[in-house]
């Protein structure tokens, strides 16, 4: 990419300069903090655990896991509740959306908290129930609802409204003029949410909660690798079968059906939660309104500053590297490449890495290169680049290449990267704030991002800590989040395949 | 609709089965089989009790302790530390049972032999300084709370400022995975699993053994909330201190696995519980 | 016998909020009046339209081109929205998931009148250009004013058909401002044209008088061959 654009080009103004310009100046950002990554290859003798998870994977074995239905059943009823309320909340908050300065602070606040924080946060009030892995959806899924249907809403074509009669009620014009236009918009994207929402909810089996994400994770951690690869091939079955069954008619019946395994529902004691919410959460020298003390409190906050500085670093070298990646693998899976048993194998290879939930990505790469941020860097590069590049290959594939006579680099750097690379940076700023969010996961699994405090202060039982440094990490993820919408490309309204991308390829 | 009627009423139905006495484990090693295995230990429960008695299982250290908290169950095994935890969240809970092993516990360190640790003398060799190293759960009373403890205590330094790299594993058979594979140079490990991971050859020992032993602490025990006996009858408390300490039955005890179970009070935790305020791991 | 009149510009400029595309318009439309509106597209005809729309309210039923449908809404509920402000919004929400049987009739009278007969349940994503164009006019006929508004409504209709319709239209309605591109059709089926042609009013006179000759001097490049004189 870097060398295929002579530096005298990148003086200009058309658009693809400003956007090789801005690309360039990430990836230059990205280099020059670099060596303050801790980025060391620490393991000496993975071979033998790669080995036995390698065999574990082609050699899996099922009937390992006891009550292997009751967690498919869990997985995806959690995923379907979490959905269905949040769509159910997100929708008519979609509707005050434009008009409330304070909603829309509210909802980028509980979408910049992972599920994993609000299932451990949940988890304190409600115990290990299904209470709380379906709030722990429910509520970032409904600012991310509001915040997508209202995009989306934005765009309805205003011509069946003018052509109402006078004197039509709002609720009637909203019904037949507008909604009708963007139904199929938003029907997509709770489509693809829900997808999300299943591997979310395989997600939340690593806190605890029962579903495959428990037995994947635990199989995983002890090494049972037979019975983590049966699992794991069972999540991408899961994934791939979705437009299997989850039809529209079926998953009625299949969300009544799941209620029956939700239970037991908890006791929920009031006054437990009540202390939870008015004393554990706050910083006790805040309740008693001493400032000093309170200065003294945070400073008792371990590594406070390192662990933002982590964050923010990884997240803008996840960033960068999903950049790298996107361009280096969206090829493999278009048809102007290779040819029908090559692009199988690519899209298959795409489709696995951002399938894979990067927790576990991540896992396998630490074993692989010891517990520096190197793994972490590579889980999320992969991922979020794959992902990327999935979608960049399908709208490659929407455009007619003018000349046939381009050998394949030609093809690449002249007919078809200049049309997609907007929509490719596009979506690489949408992804930024989920690379981010993500990065705070990434911590529980020892990386020192702000994560692994947060997950620290949860298991010392520390909640008031717990709170502020997830209030930090929203506050964050929202200010990434607001310069990623300030330097994503705009011009690229009208890219190709805009429209079965929903608007706001947002956070999974 | 009438569909729908019968469903809410089955809702309603499993919701109020409230009053079984519920308990979960903090397992240690092999999670696998864990419901099969430790629905074994509720049937005996059942049948000594005489109530019926369900096994919850919980996948970390802190998840047992917001269970035990959020009355979701009113019996746990816990270690240490965390045993400390959730009797300071639940006023009135009581350590009622430990393990014959758990009055003296100890943490073996574990070191890859590429790492050159000298394991000559009685305490931990001088040369681990600068090594990666890692502890097991955070807080793990035998991975992470008494070893980093005798480290402070020895070299009078905090962990981090004495190794290149402080890890924590999450549990002990990956402390031993990591340190097998190089990723970590020295590990801090329950000596239980590690016992239990040579015995059955699932560790290298031409590549990783054991370079120096603590000394003893009390470590696991059995915790029960104050409020059982209101709820399940006077001395219900009792009742499951002396099912627990009758438990002779091998393939019970292995989940735990202990030989057996001897009575335990909460005073024997104040150890702990000084370390862990000691750490700021408690406060 | 005096004659009311419905609408009257006075020398006004019509256009959106910095762009004039009608300058000095002064016309006047009478009740009883069929009238046809002609000139080149870009011309201003919808904008005109859309002004006397906006003068007649309530007395004028509308019949915009067909991009003012709803295509996943089906036939039946298009045409329904014609008077959807009748009904109050609970009516309107059960008519969308059960049509009411009074309505129902109505429309599909209507829609046998329009060649739209059994396509009623269709939605109007899955129908032709020319279908979607009857659907929209029995949109109109629906709403069932005083004035009919029409943008273009037989623009893809063949000629037979079109003249069917608009017969259909001006049976139901004694006024009516349709605008066309069928110059023979504005001599053959209304009283008066109305010739739009660079941004102002260039012909307003009684369609008996006019030859199609006349008409062509509305547009710029036709009969380029055989220049007309600018009209007085």
């Amino acid at each position: 990419m870097r060398e295929e654009r002579a530096p005298g080009l990148l003086a200009g103004d058309s658009l693809n300069l400003r956007l090789a310009r801005r690309s360039l100046g990430l990836i230059a950002l990205c280099l020059v903090l670099l060596p303050f990554a801790d980025l060391a290859i620490t393991t000496h003798d993975p071979w033998a655990e790669l080995g036995r998870m390698l065999s574990g994977l082609l050699h899996p074995d099922i009937l390992a896991t006891e009550s292997l239905p009751h967690a498919i059943a869990l997985t995806i009823g959690f995923a379907l509740w979490g959905t269905l309320l949040g769509m159910l909340l997100g929708f008519p908050l979609a509707l005050l959306f434009p008009h409330s300065r304070l909603l829309r602070g509210g909802c980028a606040f509980v979408r910049a908290i992972h599920e994993l924080f609000w299932a451990l946060l949940l988890l304190q009030v409600f115990g290990l129930s299904a209470v709380t892995a379906i709030a722990a959806l429910t509520i970032p899924y409904a600012g991310i609802f509001a915040k997508v249907y209202a995009e989306i809403l934005e765009l309805t074509p205003r011509a069946p409204v003018d052509a109402l009669p006078e004197g039509v009620g709002r609720l009637s014009r909203f019904v037949y003029a507008e909604l009708p236009m963007v139904w199929s918009r938003l029907s997509s994207y709770t489509r693809y949410r829900f997808e999300c929402a299943m591997r979310s909810s395989v997600l939340l089996g690593f806190v605890g909660l029962p579903t495959l994400g428990f037995h994947l994770e635990s199989a995983f951690r002890e090494g049972r690798y037979p019975e983590a690869g049966a699992l794991l091939w069972l999540f991408y079955l899961m994934i791939a079968s979705l437009h299997l069954w989850g039809h529209r008619r079926l998953l009625p019946w299949i969300a009544l059906g799941s209620l029956f395994l939700l239970g037991p529902w908890p006791d929920i004691d009031g006054a437990l939660l009540w202390r939870f919410v008015s004393v554990d959460l706050w910083p006790q020298p805040l309740l008693e309104g001493n400032w000093s003390g309170l200065w003294q409190w945070f400073g008792e906050i371990p590594d406070l500053l390192p662990a933002i500085g982590n964050t923010l670093l990884l997240g803008l070298m996840g960033t960068a590297g999903s950049l790298v990646v996107a361009l280096l693998l969206w090829p493999l899976a278009s048809r102007h490449f290779g040819n029908r048993p090559t692009r199988m194998a690519g899209k298959g290879v795409l489709i696995l890495m951002r399938s894979t939930p990067e927790l576990m990505l991540a896992f396998i790469f630490l074993l692989m290169l010891g517990p520096s941020m190197l793994p972490a860097w590579l889980a999320l590069s992969l991922h979020n680049g794959a992902l990327i590049a999935f979608l960049v290959a399908r709208h490659a594939d929407a455009i007619v290449p003018g000349s046939h006579a381009l050998p394949a680099s030609g093809r690449y750097a002249y007919e078809l990267l200049p049309r997609l690379y907007g929509g490719l940076l596009a979506l690489l700023f949408y992804r930024a704030e989920t690379i981010i969010r993500e990065t705070a996961l990434l911590g529980m699994l020892g990386i020192a991002t702000l994560g692994f405090h947060i997950d620290s202060s949860f298991a010392y039982m520390m909640f008031d800590q717990a709170f502020v440094l997830l209030l930090i990490t929203a506050a964050l993820n929202i200010g990434v989040d607001a310069l990623a919408r300030r330097y994503r490309p705009r011009e690229i309204a009208e890219t190709p395949g805009q429209h079965d991308r929903p608007a706001g390829e947002a956070p999974c | 609709m009438r569909w729908l009627v019968a469903c809410l009423l089955i809702l309603v139905s499993t919701a109020a089965s409230a009053e079984t006495f519920r308990f979960t484990a903090i397992p240690d090693e092999n999670q696998s089989r864990l419901e099969e295995r430790f629905d074994k230990v509720a049937h005996y429960l059942e049948d000594r009790l005489g109530v019926e008695v369900e096994y919850v299982p919980v996948k970390s250290y802190s998840a047992a302790v917001s269970a035990f908290r959020n009355d979701q169950v009113q019996l746990a095994w816990f270690g240490g530390l965390t045993g400390v935890q959730a009797r300071r969240l639940v006023p009135d809970s009581r350590a009622i049972a430990q393990g014959k092993e758990d009055a003296e516990f100890r943490t073996y360190f574990i070191a890859h032999h590429d790492s050159d640790i000298d394991t000559q003398g009685d305490d931990l060799p001088k040369n681990v300084q600068g090594k990666a190293f890692t502890f097991g759960a955070k807080t793990s009373t035998s991975g992470r709370l008494m070893p980093e403890y005798y480290i402070r205590n020895q070299f009078g330094a905090p962990p981090k400022s004495l190794f290149s790299r402080v890890g924590f594993s999450g549990d002990h058979t990956r402390t031993i995975a990591l340190v097998e594979s190089g990723t970590y140079d020295i590990g801090a490990v329950n000596f239980k699993v590690w016992d239990a991971a040579v015995a059955d050859g699932r560790v290298d020992t031409d590549k990783v053994d054991v370079i120096w032993k603590t000394p003893t602490y009390p470590d696991y025990q059995w915790t029960v909330r104050g409020d059982v006996d209101s709820r399940y009858g006077d001395g219900f408390t009792d009742k499951v201190r002396q099912a627990l300490l009758d438990m002779h039955d091998p393939e019970l005890l292995e989940s735990f696995p202990r030989e057996g179970f001897i009575p335990a009070d909460n005073d024997d935790y104040q150890p702990i519980e000084d370390v862990g305020e000691k750490l700021g791991l408690l406060r | 016998m005096s004659v009311e009149e419905l609408v009257r510009f006075n020398g006004e400029a019509l256009g959106h909020a910095r762009h004039t595309v009608l300058a000095e318009l002064t016309l006047g439309l009478q009740a009883g009046e069929r009238v046809a509106l002609l000139g080149p597209s870009g011309v201003g005809k919808s904008t005109l339209l859309a002004a006397l729309r906006q003068r007649l309210g309530y007395r004028a039923a509308w019949c915009p081109q067909e991009h003012g449908l709803v295509p996943p809404l089906s036939v039946y509920h298009n045409v329904y929205m014609g008077r959807l402000e009748r009904h109050s919004a609970l009516a309107n929400l059960l008519n969308l998931i059960r049509p009411r049987r009074d309505a129902w009739h109505e429309i599909q009278a209507l829609c046998g009148e329009l060649g739209l007969e059994g396509l009623l349940k269709r939605p109007v994503a899955q129908l032709s250009g020319g279908q979607r164009q009857r659907v929209a006019i029995a949109r109109a006929l629906y709403q069932a004013r005083e004035v009919f508004l029409g943008d273009e409504p037989v623009a893809s209709i063949d000629p037979h058909q079109a003249r069917r319709l608009l017969h259909r239209v001006q049976n139901q309605h004694t006024t009516c401002v349709i605008a066309l591109h069928q110059r023979e059709l504005a001599l053959t089926h209304f009283d008066r044209v109305w010739g739009l042609r660079d941004g102002r009013l260039m012909l307003d006179a009684p369609a008996r008088e006019l030859t199609l000759d006349d008409l062509d001097t509305l547009y710029p490049d036709a009969h380029s061959s055989d220049p007309q004189p600018e009209p007085a």
